[in-house]
């Protein structure tokens, strides 16, 4: 690794630019003829390699020829846009869709302009607490991005049923295969089924399934126009559109903040690396359940119950 | 590791060697023998228009494996790869709604090799995708994104988005349930956004939905209007590369 050869002290502040780096050494150069080139070779070689017994192996894949009037189920994405899809499910169209997305790449492009130190560049994860960091970061990611899905899809209930203590679900053994154990969940917290739940299984006011904001706020009759007639769906906003940017803004934050008053994240880098981490595993975990996790209706299930998609 | 002696001892391979590099047609292409000095290895990577994207000298861990993964230069030579490929399955491929089907079952069935060549693209296409996204996890981690390459990793999220976008492109062209419907779900995501959703889905696929027009345009931005922003793009990004000091390394 690069041990050797410390720069001065001078040039390791922060900021500090590449006119004042040391004089290069030129005994830690290698000629890019033939050492480079021929790595590059070898990997190209590889590859070619690897591709062509792809493509002798594996056929793609050429279905029927498309037909508009008839909607196979499901229908899915191509998979690196299965994450948007599984997204999708859980709240509002445009927010998964295109919002999400273009917010997104957007923050992604900024990483470079809020983490400004450029110590340790060039090298595998060699901050302090590099590691820590993103071994939370995943795992956050990872597991939170699992058990919201989950209890999105309302598989916490079927959890609950199979799995209920105090009763009699223990004598026999394995207890989720007893069917005459089965618990149902009751019904004063059917509004914790799902996050769409809170909406359908609330007896929420007629004044807040349909707050007139175009009367009220949007006066296009003072222009001489029509009166605007433009209802607010309360619930439906709190569900659609509320919840989830609550969670993708505020779990993040609540993320890095923890990890800065325990002390793990403490510089710039270190967000990064907690909240960058968090997003891939995340991302990941959006995509492996779009892609294996959904069968028919994009419902929940295991890998082995998803079939391909029937028209 | 470069080398100033030639191999002694083998006088037929030598002047095997002199006939081929002592004469004008060599010396007009390559300007120098074989690159078997220091001098003639840096002339070789400086004076040649495919090499000198390098330096002409590298910091030695810049040639180890482990450090980048050659994960940038294999999502380069996907591309190539796939324009190579591209190219061939454009002479049996029409963008219609009547025959595009047809197309791909004949190059199938028909075509020496075509099978082979619409899996090498197809593969090709999801790897070049897998490698852009482990390439940024890569200079993510290397911390390779810091002062001064900051304008080179926007540039990257650029190439990635492009990327995604000639993979989605394709996807559409093989006018299959899979292509077709993968696209009418991906192009409704864009629709659905309430404010230009519906005029960019409207532009996107050039009516109210997936049919010979959104295949043209698809098609067009396949295989000439993506694939061309995208060079734009990577120019910028080696050239940036070389300007911003090389590999980023240790200060």
């Amino acid at each position: 690794m690069v041990a050797d050869a410390p720069a001065p002290a001078s040039s390791r502040q922060r900021g500090a630019m590449p006119s004042v780096r040391p004089r290069r050494q030129r005994e830690e150069e290698l000629l890019v003829w033939p050492d480079l080139v021929f790595v590059e070779f070898i990997a190209a070689l590889i590859f070619t390699i690897t591709f062509v017994a792809l493509a002798i192996l594996i056929n793609a894949p050429l279905q029927d020829r498309a037909n508009p009037a008839n909607t196979p189920n499901p229908s899915k994405a191509p998979w690196y846009f299965l994450n948007l899809q599984e997204l999708l499910i859980h709240m509002h169209p445009a927010l998964a869709g295109v919002i999400v997305p273009t917010i997104f790449l957007v923050l992604l492009a900024a990483v470079p302009y809020f983490d400004t130190s450029n110590e340790e560049q060039g090298r595998w994860l060699a901050t302090p607490r590099a590691w820590p960091n993103l071994i939370v970061g995943m795992t956050v990611g990872f597991v939170g991005t699992w058990l919201l899905i989950i209890y999105d899809s309302s598989k916490h209930i079927v959890l609950y049923e199979r799995f209920s203590v105090g009763s009699e679900a223990f004598r026999v053994w394995p207890p989720f295969m007893a069917e005459e154990n089965v618990r149902t969940w009751p019904e004063t917290l059917n509004w914790l089924k799902s996050v769409r739940a809170l909406q359908t299984d609330i007896n929420w006011h007629n004044d807040l399934t349909g707050v007139p904001i175009g009367e009220t706020f949007i006066r296009t009759d003072l222009l001489g126009l029509p009166r605007g007639s433009i209802q607010w769906n309360v619930p439906a906003w709190i569900v659609e559109q509320a919840i989830p940017i609550g969670i993708m803004v505020g779990l993040p934050i609540l993320l890095s903040l923890v990890a800065w008053r325990t002390g793990l994240a403490r510089t710039r880098r270190d967000h990064m690396i907690l909240l960058i981490s968090g997003w891939f595993a995340s991302w990941l975990v959006l995509t492996v359940a779009g892609t294996y996790f959904r069968g028919a209706g994009l419902e929940l299930l295991w890998p082995w119950d998803v079939y391909p998609a029937e028209s | 590791m470069a080398t100033t002696e030639r191999p002694q001892g083998q006088a037929i391979v030598d002047r095997a060697y002199e006939f081929l590099v002592n004469n004008r047609v060599w010396k007009s292409i390559f300007r120098i023998g074989y690159p078997n000095t220091p001098r003639n290895q840096m002339l070789a990577v400086a004076t040649n228009v495919f090499l000198h994207l390098h330096p002409t000298r590298v910091h030695r861990t810049h040639v180890k494996i482990t450090h980048t993964y050659c994960l940038g230069g294999l999502s380069f030579f996907l591309f190539l790869g796939l324009t190579v490929t591209g190219v061939l399955l454009m002479f049996y491929y029409v963008p219609s709604v009547e025959r595009a089907y047809a197309d791909m079952q004949a190059l199938q069935t028909d075509v020496r090799f075509g099978m082979m060549l619409r899996n090498t693209h197809r593969w090709m296409a999801h790897g070049m995708v897998i490698t852009v996204m482990l390439h940024m996890m890569r200079v993510f981690y290397t911390g390779a994104y810091k002062p001064p390459r900051e304008f080179n990793w926007v540039v990257g999220v650029i190439l990635l988005v492009l990327t995604l976008l000639l993979s989605f492109t394709g996807y559409l062209l093989p006018w299959d349930e899979l292509a077709f419907w993968a696209i009418t779900v991906g192009t409704n995501m864009i629709g659905s956004d309430p404010i230009l959703g519906e005029v960019n889905q409207f532009v996107m696929i050039g009516g109210f939905e997936v049919g010979q027009n959104a295949l043209i345009r698809f098609y067009t931005l396949h295989v000439i209007g993506l694939p061309l922003a995208a060079a734009i793009f990577m120019s910028v990004h080696f050239w940036r590369i070389r300007r911003d000091g090389g590999l980023a390394r240790p200060l």
